[in-house]
């Protein structure tokens, strides 16, 4: 015989903490744990190797196309091309669009169907989890890129704070905002990193350096609104980015960032709620 | 979660805890970077007084026996007037004699600062301390002793030709010279250098100044660099008041360049705010970008112009350029020409 309270249905919130919970082991300690390693401990790597050169030789400071930057501006610089055209997409399009898709291929997803929860409970837990497991590693890998390379030539720790605190904020809101772009693409498409890759990489860039509204269909164009520094002119694309560039207001940013967090993992619910996965046999 | 899950969430937040405190220590109170490295700078800063406006330097050295320098050479054969004057006045040969040069623009000493302030030039080299001397006293300098150092002072000139009521007007300028320690000179008005000599024992130099001595250490990398307070020195300029008030809102500015094969170099200005900062960046953007467009046709200013590139965050505007060794020929060879079109 069993008591009314163990036969009672856990509420989406408690389902969705129980998944998360789970899940946040799976997701740090997984195979992918090592691509998500090397992939956030690159700019440290690249950061301790500039302040070791520098300390070998002092006067050898990083250039760009053979002018001198400063600590503030090579930080600006890692932040604009690694993280932001980079390591956020790629920790959005791998992580995101695999966690349904994870489970429909190591055949798992019944045993988490079966359970008394709602179904789009499971994928806010996954999802969770994923923002935990990327914040944490992004945001202390940026925190200490910036104390190796912003002192670089005389700049101050203090003098710069505040951009590195829009930063982890942008950054966060990036993470949001692309995993759940690529959560509803991995809940809805069958392939779904295949579109996640052609989206981040394809579809963004493409649409960004063209005038006209194309560009609002797109996180890039709301994320990069938030950067404090100034877009590198790196290639004849950013270029082209800088002349056609239309920057929205940070609340419109920060708004439509929320808005397609929001939206997409509601209908990334929705999809799972709705679809019936069929597991090859 | 696992013991391990939590041992990485803790640590990640202690790591994020820990930079974000530091920061903001930082940010409220300061945080000494020059304590962890050296303080920057060229030994000579000691004698440039703390309210200079502008503070200059140049490794005559390396711009002397620089690749760019001997292919000047070659396409502009003659050798400046300027240079031969100052050799005959002073005895000194800026190409052999200076292995670099500080130079700062200070208000007067005294608070009366109605011209863009006195300059004060600091060389380093190896100079023939009699020979200098006595050229200086065949045209009419004295010599006198200034604690304990031999201070040579050209004659007065009264400034005749600036208009009756203009600050200029009846200003007497001093120019002295003075060896301030052995392979060190001095030159620039008198007052700079008597304060020149009373800063040899120690007193408030602008090595004290931390704003623009932040700025010097980020120049470091480059054998030319000047750093200066844009807003005194164009208040002091007494522009016209319609272009004055076109004037961006900058509070400091900076160059440093690496002369080499070619120039490269970064030009860096701080704004008076972030609006301000955001606006001058928003038309230099403009301006690189019709540039780029417009040099398409002119190799010779296409790869420089492409070397262009704007950065800075917050108040800080800079714009970093690179012109190559290729450019200076092209240049040439266009004068060239020019020149002799028929050849």
């Amino acid at each position: 015989m069993t008591t009314g309270s163990a036969n009672a249905k856990p509420g989406f919130l408690t389902s969705a903490i129980r998944v998360f919970d789970l899940s946040l082991g799976q997701m740090l300690w997984s195979r992918r744990s090592v691509f998500l390693a090397i992939l956030v401990g690159g700019p440290v790597l690249l950061a301790a190797a500039i302040r070791f050169a520098l300390a070998v030789q002092p006067g050898a400071l990083p250039r760009v196309n053979g002018a001198v930057v400063n600590g503030a501006a090579m930080f600006g610089m890692m932040i604009w091309l690694l993280y932001i055209r980079f390591i956020v997409p790629v920790l959005g399009v791998f992580y995101g669009t695999s966690l349904i898709a994870d489970e429909i291929d190591d055949k798992t997803i019944t045993y988490l169907f079966v359970r008394p929860i709602p179904r789009a409970a499971i994928l806010v837990g996954k999802y969770l989890s994923y923002l935990m497991c990327t914040v944490l590693l992004v945001l202390p890998s940026v925190v200490i890129v910036y104390f190796l390379v912003v002192p670089i030539a005389g700049g101050g720790i203090g003098g710069e704070f505040l951009s590195l605190l829009a930063d982890l904020g942008m950054l966060a809101a990036g993470l949001a905002a692309y995993g759940a772009v690529f959560a509803l693409v991995g809940a809805r498409v069958k392939r779904p990193l295949v579109v996640g890759l052609v989206f981040a990489f394809g579809w963004e860039p493409a649409v960004l350096i063209f005038p006209g509204y194309l560009k609002r269909a797109t996180v890039a164009y709301y994320l990069q609104a938030l950067v404090p520094h100034a877009m590198p002119q790196d290639s004849a694309v950013s270029v082209l980015m800088q002349i056609f560039q239309e920057v929205p207001s940070v609340a419109v940013s920060l708004a439509s960032l929320a808005g397609i967090t929001i939206a997409t993992l509601w209908l990334a619910g929705r999809a799972v709620e709705a679809r019936e996965y069929v597991l090859e046999q | 979660m696992t013991s391990r899950t939590r041992y990485f969430v803790v640590t990640s937040l202690l790591v994020l805890a820990v930079g974000l405190g530091t920061g903001l220590v930082a940010y409220f109170v300061g945080f000494p970077t020059n304590a962890l490295t050296r303080a920057g700078g060229p030994d000579e800063l000691r004698f440039i007084p703390r309210n200079a406006t502008l503070v200059a330097y140049a490794n005559v050295t390396d711009v002397m026996t620089s690749q760019l320098r001997e292919h000047l050479r070659q396409v502009l054969p003659s050798e400046p007037n300027g240079r031969r004057e100052f050799e005959e006045q002073t005895g000194i040969n800026i190409e052999t004699d200076i292995d670099r040069v500080l130079a700062c623009i200070a208000p007067s000493l005294d608070g009366s600062s109605a011209i863009p302030g006195v300059g004060l030039i600091l060389a380093r080299g190896r100079f023939n301390d009699v020979k200098i001397e006595s050229l200086m006293r065949d045209h009419g300098a004295t010599v006198e002793d200034y604690k304990g150092v031999r201070l040579i002072v050209a004659p007065r000139e009264s400034r005749t030709d600036s208009p009756a009521g203009s600050p200029r007007s009846g200003l007497h300028e001093d120019f002295s010279i003075a060896f301030i320690e052995p392979g060190l000179l001095a030159i620039g008005s008198g007052p700079l250098v008597r304060h020149a000599v009373d800063l040899r024992a120690g007193g408030d130099n602008v090595t004290a100044n931390e704003e623009l001595m932040g700025l010097v250490e980020s120049l470091e990398s480059g054998n030319v660099w000047a750093v200066g307070r844009f807003d005194v020195l164009a208040g002091q300029a007494r522009l016209p008041g319609d272009l004055a008030s076109r004037l961006p809102a900058i509070t400091w500015f900076s160059a440093t360049g690496l002369v080499n094969g070619g120039i490269s170099g970064v030009l860096r200005a701080e704004a008076r705010d972030e609006a301000a900062a955001e606006n001058l960046r928003d038309v230099i953007r403009g301006f690189v970008a019709l540039a780029k467009m417009q040099a398409g046709s002119k190799p010779e200013i296409l790869a420089m112009v492409q070397s262009l590139q704007l950065g800075g965050t917050g108040k800080t505007v800079a714009l970093s350029f690179d012109v190559p060794e290729a450019v200076f020929e092209l240049l040439g060879q266009a004068a060239a020409n020019r020149a002799f079109p028929g050849k």
